[in-house]
């Protein structure tokens, strides 16, 4: 008898190992809901969270004819940086004042360069711009960022920006104090970029937005902005020119311009996962390589800069956006009693997430109660799954 | 025994289906044809049709309309075509001056500097037809990254001689016709791009990997267009064309016209489209026989060569098509005075001294040895004044007014000063000899009053290196005899 006991301790040992890691996994699990878990996985990655759940950018090269090649070298650099980081063309309007890579004077038909060895071909194979030449105005650019555009204007060519967007604007051309020029004939003022960025702030087209201007003078033109979440950098400082970088013989005149050039020598070494921060940006700025003293403005940005990454403007590193349940059955309350159904706005009014609020509607009602009755039917369902692989667990261990 | 009827739906599984996409039909086809003055004109045409499909009907705008289900015709162009009712597309994009006299006749017809867009559609009164066109422009501006939302209606005519229908209407309504024509649109690898998405392979397979941007962009004269035609026994065709006229005598080393298809484009077919019904190279053999051409051409008829890369033919695809000239050093252009290859040649110019007046003259040659009726359409920017009073026909310095006839001409509107007024002419040049020196000027319109504004307008029209006047059309009356 004493013998036969010994035989089964290995089996009943197994037996009560098995049960104790069943009841380990299980409880593990239980102590938070299921929405603060959610919560946790997605947002829990970030020290300072920006908000943001898509990322926009809005290039303008503002200045025409052959001779300006580095300004439109310097916007489709930073095409390529933001498209290489992740944000897709859908995202990205790209305005460039004059077409330089099929120009007559291109002794190199389809591509356009920023260095003087020509490594590497900005234009490419793949490429949109949605505003080219004529179209490239103060009015077109005001309309597109406060959303102002006529019915017949295409999707691409909108800015199609919500309430968590970030954007990254980035502007070149010739400029001075408080202005730059658009296309030899016009030009637009710090003051209306100011007021078109409230208009914006007003109507929730954007989260954050980060203005990044290469033109002479061009600290100027983020003096006069008042709307919060804005981060501002700049070329040169007031009474200061921004100078060009190098030219390239065979193409015969300015490829890049200083500053551009040194920002995307550091965007070299950034990739769509890289922790790399704006302050590290900022750091690297050495006005006696740049020849000009660039400057930064974030008093309007509540986010610190050594916790706000690159990739939060430069990249499409999207974000998930967790809503709370009391916020959906609110809003599903809410559209039961609403006679007229969200799907009839107009289709610029990008504030709220219209889709989101029509799906729910189909979800069960889900209270407070149902939540608990909810959790108590998990934990039986456990344990009874627990019993019955013990059981043959311990059936199989006892055939023998 | 058991499991002959599962070998044999097996079997049924495996035989490859022609009838893949049941109601459509691909097809992709390459011209090659070297020129006398060296160069090589390639010409692409990407034909996707929808058999038994009908444009919609503009009566019907108001309700919800089929759903599109394609699966080789492009979803992006479908929906833009039954959004605005649109039953005839023509739009092209082309940089150059197409030299006829050298180069003859292009496979496809509209060749004019910049953008043309013309669309017919039929008149319904839920939308008017101008309402349809202002959003047919923005669309495909947004669709082929082209400042067609420029073309308002300062710029836009209604043709219909020079620019009839190509396909059939549909009964349901009565069809307009709008042009508009912007002549100092670039063309770049932008408006490439969405070209080639429209197509079933994209870039990846077929004869539309060869469009290399920086070659095709660095060719003499390249345009592209697109052309929907609805024919009523076969249904809605999308040509896509693409027209190239390399200068391998510029662009190799040893100034020779010999040419192959890595040399031109810089890339090599590695697959064939796999949905494409028919896919072929053709190169027109030239008349001269002492060229070579490699691999040796199949088949031969009438002075064509033809290679069938398609997936279903059993010939292998060339790796390269080269055509060469072994006897020949270097290239030597053919010695003035040259036959002009066309009938027709027409030259414009403006004379005078002074930017406020001067004289528009058009001068037409007929190089064939037969009457040729013709017409003339022209658009003029209304920034000029035309002074029709003024208007002289000559033939070696002697008057026939004889020769003109139908004479029509639209003045601006008065309500905005910047219309386009056509200039629809009849003329009939006689050469009743052969001496085709016989030079004819149809037309001597003086203008004054050159208004320079400081609108857009005046820089749209590239004040910056002259004026750009958009394209005449000449329309033959006897085109058999052409």
């Amino acid at each position: 008898m004493f013998s036969m006991r010994f035989r089964l301790l290995p089996q009943a040992c197994l037996l009560l190992l098995t049960c104790f890691m069943a009841w380990g996994v299980g409880s593990s699990g239980s102590t938070m809901s299921a929405g603060e878990r959610a919560t946790d996985f997605f947002a829990g990655r970030h020290d300072s969270v920006s908000g943001h759940t898509n990322n926009w950018a809005v290039l303008v090269c503002a200045s025409r004819y052959w001779f300006n090649y580095r300004h439109m070298a310097n916007a489709l650099g930073m095409y390529r940086t933001v498209k290489r980081l992740g944000i897709p063309d859908s995202n990205i309007i790209l305005m460039l004042a004059d077409d330089v890579a099929c120009n007559a004077r291109n002794k190199f038909a389809g591509s356009v360069y920023a260095e003087a060895g020509r490594h590497l071909d900005l234009y490419g194979e793949n490429i949109e711009v949605d505003y080219r030449g004529y179209e490239v105005t103060v009015e077109n650019f005001i309309r597109l960022l406060t959303g102002r555009v006529d019915p017949s204007m295409p999707r691409s060519k909108r800015l199609l920006t919500d309430d968590h967007s970030n954007i990254f604007v980035y502007m070149t051309g010739h400029g001075g104090n408080e202005f730059l020029k658009f296309q030899d004939q016009e030009e637009i003022s710090a003051f209306d970029i100011a007021d078109a960025f409230e208009q914006m702030w007003q109507k929730k087209r954007y989260n954050e937005i980060l203005f990044m201007i290469d033109t002479c003078q061009a600290n100027t033109m983020y003096s006069q902005f008042y709307s919060p979440n804005i981060l501002a950098t700049g070329s040169s400082q007031i009474e200061e020119n921004s100078y060009s970088y190098e030219n390239d013989n065979d193409i015969g005149v300015s490829v890049i311009d200083s500053y551009t050039h040194y920002v995307l020598k550091f965007m070299e070494g950034i990739n769509k996962t890289s922790q790399t921060s704006m302050q590290d940006l900022f750091d690297s700025y050495d006005p006696a390589k740049i020849y000009s003293h660039p400057g930064i403005r974030s008093d309007l940005f509540r986010r610190p800069l050594d916790k706000t990454l690159i990739t939060d403007f430069f990249g499409g590193v999207a974000q998930a956006e967790v809503f709370p349940l009391q916020d959906i059955v609110s809003s599903s309350h809410r559209y039961e009693n609403d006679p007229i159904p969200p799907t009839s706005w107009k289709p610029d009014a990008p504030s709220e997430p219209v889709v989101l609020s029509t799906t729910v509607i189909s979800l069960p009602r889900l209270t407070g109660e149902m939540h608990q009755w909810d959790n108590w039917w998990k934990e039986v369902k456990k344990w009874t799954s627990i019993f019955v692989v013990g059981c043959l667990v311990s059936w199989v261990s006892f055939l023998r | 025994m058991r499991r002959t009827p599962v070998w044999i739906f097996l079997a049924c599984l495996c035989t490859p289906s022609f009838a893949l996409y049941p109601g459509e039909i691909y097809r992709e086809d390459l011209r090659i044809q070297p020129l006398r003055d060296g160069r090589v004109s390639t010409t692409f045409s990407f034909v996707t049709v929808l058999e038994g499909a009908v444009p919609r009907n503009p009566m019907a705008l108001g309700q919800v309309d089929e759903s599109q289900h394609y699966a080789l015709f492009p979803l992006t162009l479908g929906q833009i075509l039954r959004e605005h009712a649109i039953t005839e597309l023509h739009l092209t994009l082309n940089a150059g001056r197409w030299n006829y006299d050298n180069w003859g006749h292009p496979h496809e017809a509209g060749v004019g500097t910049g953008a043309e867009l013309w669309a017919w559609m039929g008149a319904s009164e839920i939308t008017t037809v101008d309402e349809r066109w202002s959003g047919l422009r923005n669309a495909l501006s947004g669709l082929f990254c082209a400042s067609l939302g420029s073309l308002d209606s300062r710029r836009t005519l209604s043709p219909t001689v020079a620019f009839p229908l190509s396909g059939s209407t549909p009964t349901f309504a009565p069809h307009e016709l709008r042009h508009a024509s912007l002549p100092s649109e670039n063309v770049c690898t932008e408006n490439l791009t969405p070209f080639l998405k429209l197509l079933p392979c994209k870039s990846h397979a077929g004869l539309a990997s060869l469009l290399n941007p920086q070659k095709v962009f660095d060719a003499d004269w390249h345009g592209m267009g697109i052309h929907v035609i609805w024919k009523e026994d076969t249904g809605v065709e999308l040509k896509l064309t693409l027209q190239a006229v390399f200068n391998p005598v510029r662009t190799s080393t040893g100034k020779r016209r010999d040419w192959n298809l890595q040399l031109l484009f810089d890339r090599s077919i590695e697959r064939s489209c796999p949905v494409a019904s028919s896919s072929s190279i053709t190169v027109i053999l030239p008349e001269e026989k002492d060229y070579q051409i490699i691999p040796e051409y199949p088949a031969h008829v009438d002075g064509l060569a033809i290679y069938d890369l398609s997936s279903s033919s059993n010939f292998t695809i060339p790796s390269n098509i080269a055509m060469s000239w072994p006897s020949e050093h270097s290239f030597q252009y053919p010695l003035p005075p040259l036959t002009p290859v066309t009938p027709i040649s027409v030259k414009r110019t403006i004379h005078g001294t002074t930017q406020t007046r001067g004289i528009l003259s058009v001068s037409v040659t007929n190089n064939s040895p037969q009457e040729i009726s013709a017409g003339y359409l022209e658009m003029v920017p209304a920034l000029l004044t035309l002074w029709m009073h003024t208007l002289k026909v000559e033939i070696n310095s002697q008057i026939r007014s004889d020769l003109l006839s139908g004479l029509k001409y639209h003045p601006p509107s008065p309500q905005s000063n910047d219309r386009l007024s056509p200039l629809d002419v009849a003329s009939c040049p006689h050469n009743s000899t052969k001496d085709h020196a016989r030079n004819f000027h149809r037309g001597q319109q003086s203008f004054s009053e050159i208004h320079r504004t400081s609108t857009r307008c005046d820089e749209r029209l590239g004040s910056t290196r002259g004026r750009v006047f958009p394209a005449p059309s000449i329309v033959s009356r006897y085109p058999s005899e052409l």
